[in-house]
């Protein structure tokens, strides 16, 4: 069967490269009209300050992610670190002097563990999942020992601001921060040398090493932002909800990854990009927002989205070649 | 030998994918114990008329009979039990079961007894006597594994021949070999022609080959395809190897086909690049040579000599145990690709898709792989978008690589054109060396020339150039000096043209 499949990969390969980008686009208005005629709460000014609120946090979260996926690897310890530099974040607010820039903190913390994950996989020749899996138990734990069951609270006006102060009109700063985030990532992506070893890394890894790139290096590169961007998320999370709680880690690893996949970036493949995940966390935040409003309950939206990222993933990928990931 | 009965007959076998058009039209007729022999380009559709014959492809338009009926196979499964059986390219015995086991395979069920269980004697017995048939000397309950390449490629060959007649109780099975010397030595093809002399008497076989000297020697009948046309019937005793080419590429080859008269003499000139006692267990031991400026080193030898491999040591991609490198005839460099690199060292590899490109991006893209860190990015790690589309531009006109242009993705380009990307990717960086591990390998003749031209354009530049080849022809036509590889080490150097 060789023959034909070779042939029948070289001659679609072309075609498939790109899921195109009007897909997911589409998907997310036809998601805004259908949850704006089956609702009458959804199109309210609160409920699109709410939504803008909730995808923020996902989209920091998500940024970072999308380079690990765009590289051929995964990140399940998103949701860990944002938890666990959530709670670090509270207690450097509460210990007091820092002031706002505890979000500094959160960052450094987040990249820390990220490139603690990052050196695990690339030097200890580790699948990623495998690596990410048993960090996000100890991220988790961390937090939780940190945490000891209860929600934390801060008192700073000003930390607080940072998150769900107003500087445009009904919308929240935690949205300039993700925007900003986001467009920063985009430049990162296509106009710098990181950005373009992600995807070669992602595309043909053993190229990559025949053609003399420093691919361990870039490889812990990757994970560093992954965790610093998860790290920004935890902070101005904790800002935005005035507390850090025991929860918010296990809603966001389903989360991140259905918002990179389902905006097209594929799994394995160098395959995608960062601008696309303002669109898959678009996706997976109306679907929330709107099922929540819908009153469908908190089992069947898991259904639900469970079923969206596999059919995502499917739609995306290449079925000549296998998916493995590294 | 051929008794004038046709076991197989094909008439205007039509297949295209899209605008392409691969088979059009093509006739051929294969008699009962001949030896057909099939030559074209690549992309010629020779695969493709296996793939249709082997019921991988449905064909679009045509017949295919067999011993007078008509048949159209659904599966490479349904097509041996008609008595048409297939050698592919790649190996496709399983390595870690006995040699028995992987003679009968898929048609164990002849051998089941009760249903389920195995009748291992029964199946010993056969595999004994397909062996034995072909005069091969092994034992068939020994692991498949405890043969080297070109006795497993004879058992798949054995196999393919004998199944059908011993095991399926067909009369006059055809099989079906696609480049079956591609992957074996000089003196393992003598044991090979012989091996296929033997089996024409259990058989007909159709093999697709590209060299053609081979083809000359074996084939009753030769077809020659050319844009998936049948351009030629050739009587191989009327025939040499030039006018087959000429008929594949639908013109004589060029009398001067590896522009020796561009050879530069390179006798006198300073060495570019030295190796020191290069070794690597197991691979390679204690290789020493050097490469003058505008100078071609060959390297030839059989395909586990080791050739490849130091190849990869050389460049530092898989790093050697002992021996130093150096360029220039400075101190030696740190053995690992990007200090070579940054002395002026460039390697292309002999697995295109698998390490020398990536196909699903685009040119620009595979053009600059190798030049991230210091030519396409500035200090702060800034992508230089707008240099890295001039630049492939510049060696898509300089190379004449056939493309839409510098956003084109490679897989639209065929294999020359892609080998073509992979050279512009150290050409960019202007090196001073450049270590090619069979550059020309699943290239058609018409692109090859092309390399082998471009090849003495960069000696004339004084680049020193380290040639890996499988392909004798090229080895002699190409160097000025040949280091012959024999058991992990340099067994001789001695001047082409002496060889020639």
């Amino acid at each position: 069967m060789a023959p034909r499949t070779t042939s029948l990969a070289r001659r679609f390969g072309a075609a498939t490269a790109t899921i195109g980008i009007w897909l997911p686009i589409a998907v997310a208005l036809s998601l805004i009209v259908f949850f704006s005629v089956a609702t009458d709460a959804f199109m309210s000014l609160r409920n699109v300050t709410a939504i803008s609120g909730q995808a923020s946090t996902l989209l920091l979260a998500s940024l970072g992610a999308t380079f690990v996926i765009l590289m051929g690897s995964i990140d399940l310890s998103v949701g860990a670190i944002v938890l666990l530099v959530g709670a670090i974040t509270v207690t450097t607010v509460n210990a007091g002097g820092l002031g706002v820039s505890a979000v500094l903190v959160g960052i450094l913390a987040g990249a820390a563990l990220g490139a603690a994950n990052g050196l695990v996989f690339a030097f200890g020749v580790i699948p990623s999942f495998v690596v990410t899996l048993g960090s996000l138990s100890v991220f988790t734990g961390a937090a939780w020992e940190i945490l000891r069951g209860r929600a934390l609270r801060f008192d700073s006006i000003s930390f607080e601001n940072l998150a769900i102060g107003q500087a445009v009109a009904h919308l929240p700063n935690i949205a300039l921060w993700a925007l900003g985030a986001w467009a920063a990532m985009v430049f990162i992506c296509f106009k710098t040398r990181f950005g373009r070893y992600m995807y070669i890394i992602g595309g043909g890894e053993a190229v990559a090493e025949t053609s003399g790139l420093p691919v361990k290096r870039y490889k812990v590169y990757a994970f560093a932002p992954s965790g610093g961007m998860a790290g920004l998320a935890g902070a101005l999370a904790v800002a935005r909800l005035g507390a850090a709680g025991p929860t918010p880690g296990t809603d966001l690893l389903l989360n991140t990854l259905a918002a990179v996949v389902v905006g097209g970036t594929s799994l394995s493949r160098g395959v995608g990009g960062v601008h696309r995940t303002l669109i898959g966390v678009l996706i997976i935040s109306l679907l929330d927002n709107g099922l929540n409003l819908m009153g469908v309950n908190q089992y069947a939206q898991m259904i639900v989205k469970g079923a969206v990222v596999i059919t995502a993933v499917l739609i995306g990928q290449d079925r000549g070649k296998s998916v493995v990931m590294k | 030998m051929n008794d004038g009965t046709l076991v197989l007959r094909v008439r205007d076998l039509i297949k295209s994918y899209g605008d392409n058009t691969v088979l059009d039209r093509v006739d051929i007729d294969v008699g009962r114990n001949q030896i057909v022999g099939i030559v074209g380009e690549n992309g010629a559709g020779k695969t493709t008329l296996f793939n249709v014959l082997s019921g991988l492809v449905e064909a679009d338009g045509g017949r295919v009979e067999l011993n007078g009926a008509e048949i159209h196979p659904p599966d490479y499964h349904s097509a041996t039990l008609l008595g048409i059986s297939r050698v592919f390219q790649e190996q496709a015995l399983i390595p870690n079961i006995a040699v028995y086991e992987n003679i009968p395979l898929s048609h164990e069920r002849l051998f089941a007894r009760a249903g389920q269980l195995m009748d291992k004697r029964r199946m010993i017995e056969t595999a004994q006597r397909i062996v034995d048939a072909t005069g091969l000397d092994i034992d068939v309950r020994r692991r498949t594994s405890d043969y080297d390449f070109s006795k497993r490629q004879a058992i798949e060959i054995a196999r393919a021949c004998l199944v059908p007649q011993e095991v399926l109780g067909i009369a006059y099975p055809i099989v079906l070999l696609d480049e079956p010397t591609s992957a074996l030595q000089k003196t393992e093809e003598a044991a090979f022609f012989d091996l296929i002399v033997q089996l024409r008497e259990h058989g007909s076989l159709m093999f697709v080959s590209h060299r053609l000297s081979e083809v000359l020697s074996v084939s009753d009948v030769i077809y020659v395809l050319k844009d998936g046309r049948l351009v030629a019937t050739v009587d191989p005793t009327e025939a040499d190897e030039r006018r087959l080419h000429g008929l594949m590429v639908g013109r004589e080859r060029h009398a001067d086909y590896y522009h020796e008269a561009g050879q530069l003499d390179a006798a006198r000139r300073a060495a570019v690049f030295e190796t020191q006692a290069l070794t690597q267990g197991g691979a390679y031991a204690e290789v020493t040579i050097e490469v003058r400026a505008g100078e071609v080193l060959g390297i030839g030898g059989l395909i586990e000599s080791g050739k490849s491999e130091f190849g990869k040591g050389a460049a530092g991609i898989v790093a050697p145990d002992s021996g130093t490198v150096s360029i220039d005839g400075r101190a030696p460099i740190k053995l690992d690709l990007r200090a070579l690199m940054k002395h002026g060292l460039g390697y292309v590899p002999a697995e295109r898709h698998a390490e020398g490109m990536i196909v699903p991006f685009t040119v620009a893209w595979n053009i600059s792989l190798a030049s991230g860190q210091d030519i396409f990015s500035n200090a702060l790690g800034v992508w230089r978008g707008g240099l890295e589309t001039s630049v492939a531009r510049r060696y898509i006109e300089q190379l004449r690589i056939r493309t839409s242009g510098a956003g084109a993705y490679c897989v639209t380009l065929s294999g020359g054109n892609q080998q073509k990307v992979v050279l512009a990717k150290w050409l960019c960086r202007e090196p001073k060396v450049l270590i090619l591990d069979n550059p020309t390998r699943g290239v058609d003749a018409g692109a090859k020339e092309e390399i082998y031209r471009l090849i003495r354009d960069l000696s004339a530049k004084g680049l020193g150039i380290i040639l890996i080849t499988d392909e004798l022809m090229e080895l002699i036509g190409l160097s000025n000096r040949v280091a012959i590889m024999r058991d992990d080490r340099v067994a001789a150097i001695v001047d082409a043209r002496v060889v020639g």
